[in-house]
């Protein structure tokens, strides 16, 4: 598979459509895979979609006690193996975007696949196929790079750790990487004395409208 | 990044031959210095020695795994706690039933599913527990008088049987039963496997058919040694039974590496269960940045040290780990690095309250 995903959260309108649509995929059936998530309700309608970026070495494929998580030819990182996962949320903890989702009942870990039952076939993952904006894009890299003018990255920097995948992000700036270093805070807090940019405690409406399951991440 | 290490190999090895010796000592001993051993079962006691070996060597090579050390050490640990001796079995017990016995978690990942895998396990693990003790000369029977039958365990005598009564008709045709639940188990996993879109996009022949073309060869030829010698006077029995051994022996081989493992491998949900219900009577660890108790701080160290160990540094400035964040904060800290990118031409969102207005007056 050549194709992959390109995320631009630039774009995104929190619509949520791929939250939806993401239930229809065929390898996790009725649950969703993928987050919307407000950065900071009080201050901004802007939200973060986030899917699996399939990281070349997974974080969550070497802390599953079960070898459980394997990867593809493609390097798409797959769900935890049914028979395998313990229901120990290692990866859930360990994976640095947030990513995978367990089930406790079913003791089971799930995860986005990139849709492999559609994307092994060249077909868009259900999210890519819903966006309206094209904030979740789908193709090869000569096929979408060309058609924008942000920045396609493959590297992440937490604190000391480089993570590289197989998923890119679009940056609007000449960044080679995102660099994630603490809470952070959005733009429109900079513009305020130190004190009050801390994220506020309490939590907005809109958040404790959030589903549970964006929340603690299981399904 | 993690590779087996070459330490590990060795141990695991020893182990897997210490396990291979150890069974064949079993079987001499069990069948008092072979007195009732069948020599016609040979082959498959060999294999079965070598596969039992083979099954050990990749369980020790498995618990060698970073993340699986620290839950089977930890999990041992907390086991062995004097003091709450009595709950620990309690939840040893209630995982051992509720997940190993009952399957309730298959269960409720559909019915279909669970009856598939009822059939098989129960097919196979009641296959299995005749079968051996029988191959390894553990249990013998003997005639006593015109049709009673006594049975021995370890050359122990244990009740007799009438050979005529139903009981025995049922005992003696046991492994026709278990076959018969096998072949159903594996046709219920094959149908979904050629009808569900997931599955056959992630199926792998090796292994997701692999062992169901197996177990119902090995039923099948089974079934087949029987009405040879039932209805077709022995016709072509031999040939039958060296088939049936040969698909024995190679699923035996396929079991410590293919997708059979989880047999031995998922009894280690006791320990995961144990160590989760102890668990969450600790401290808790709340999320750095929105303060959520999200797991324990036993579980969190742990986590901690195996990323560590794996020869991750996910070291912050400020310190901490990245670990030490919720997944939700997780998400969000990465949209906000997103949002806060330095040099940019344009900001990342509108809609800010303090640029959002200037943006608008703008244009
Ligand atoms: C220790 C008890 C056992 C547990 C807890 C267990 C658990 C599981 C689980 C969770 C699955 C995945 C089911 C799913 O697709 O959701 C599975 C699959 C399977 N199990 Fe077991 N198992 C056990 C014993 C056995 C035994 C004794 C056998 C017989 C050899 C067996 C044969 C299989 C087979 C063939 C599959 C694959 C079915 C398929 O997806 O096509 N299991 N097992």
């Amino acid at each position: 598979m050549e194709e992959t995903m390109f995320i631009d959260p630039q774009r995104c309108i929190g619509c949520r459509s791929c939250v939806a649509a993401c239930r229809e995929c065929g390898t996790h059936k009725g649950y969703s895979m993928i987050y919307v998530d407000y950065l900071d309700r009080a201050e901004t309608t802007a939200t973060m979609p986030t899917v699996c970026m399939h990281c070349t070495e997974p974080t969550c494929a070497l802390v599953c006690p079960a070898d459980a998580i394997k990867m593809s030819e493609e390097g798409i990182v797959m769900s935890a193996l049914k028979p395998r996962c313990l229901d120990c949320r290692n990866c859930v903890n360990a994976c640095p975007f947030g990513v995978p989702k367990y089930n406790t009942e079913m003791h089971l870990q799930m995860k986005c696949d990139m849709c492999y039952d559609r994307s092994s076939e060249g077909l868009m993952p259900m999210c890519a196929s819903v966006c309206p904006t094209g904030a979740i894009a789908f193709g090869k890299y000569e096929q979408i790079v060309p058609l924008r003018r942000t920045k396609p990255v493959n590297v992440h920097v937490f604190g000391n750790q480089h993570v590289e995948t197989k998923v890119y992000l679009m940056l609007p700036t000449d960044a080679d990487a995102v660099e994630v270093d603490g809470c952070g805070v959005f733009e429109g807090m900079l513009q305020r004395p130190a004190e009050e940019r801390q994220t506020p405690t309490v939590e907005s409406w809109i958040d404790t409208q959030v589903e549970h399951s964006d929340k603690s991440n299981e399904f | 990044m993690h590779t087996i290490k070459t330490r590990d190999k060795f141990t695991s090895v020893v182990y897997g031959l210490a396990a291979s010796a150890g069974l064949t000592l079993l079987v001499i001993v069990g069948s008092r210095n072979l007195e009732h051993y069948d020599a016609a079962l040979f082959g498959y006691t060999v294999a079965s020695v070598v596969a039992f070996g083979a099954i050990v060597y990749r369980y020790a090579l498995w618990l060698s795994r970073p993340a699986t050390r620290i839950y089977w050490r930890r999990g041992w640990q907390l086991f062995r706690d004097r003091r709450r001796l009595a709950e620990n079995t309690k939840s040893a017990a209630q995982t051992i039933t509720h997940n190993l016995v009952e399957q309730r978690f298959i269960r409720r990942r559909g019915f279909t599913r669970w009856l598939m895998h009822a059939l098989i396990m129960w097919g196979c693990l009641l296959s299995a527990a005749v079968t051996f003790p029988l191959v390894f000369g553990w249990i013998h029977f003997k005639l006593e008088g015109e049709r009673g039958y006594r049975t021995y365990l370890f050359g122990f005598p244990l009740n007799a049987l009438d050979g005529r009564s139903v009981a025995a008709w049922v005992v003696f045709h046991a492994l026709d039963f278990t076959a018969v639940m096998v072949i159903a188990g594996c046709a219920i996993a094959i149908r979904r496997r050629l009808r569900d879109r997931g599955a056959i996009a992630l199926q792998q022949y090796m292994l997701d058919f692999v062992p169901h073309l197996l177990l119902i060869s090995v039923s099948v030829t089974g079934l087949m040694l029987t009405v040879s010698s039932l209805w077709l006077g022995g016709y072509m029995y031999s040939f039958i039974s060296l088939t049936h051994q040969a698909l024995v022996i190679m699923t035996l081989f396929y079991l410590p590496f293919g997708k059979l493992f989880h047999v031995v491998q998922r009894p280690a949900s006791v320990g995961v269960e144990l160590y989760q219900r102890r668990a969450r009577e600790m401290p808790q660890a709340a999320c750095a940045r929105c303060g959520v108790e999200f797991v324990s701080e036993m579980w969190l160290g742990d986590l901690k040290q195996v990323v560590e160990e794996l020869g991750f540094d996910y070291t912050m400035p400020d310190g901490r780990q990245l670990q030490d964040y919720c997944p939700r904060c997780k998400r969000v800290m990465r949209g906000l690095s997103y949002a806060s990118l330095p040099d940019r031409t344009a900001e990342v969102f509108r809609g800010s309250r303090a640029e959002g207005k200037e943006t608008m007056n703008a244009e």
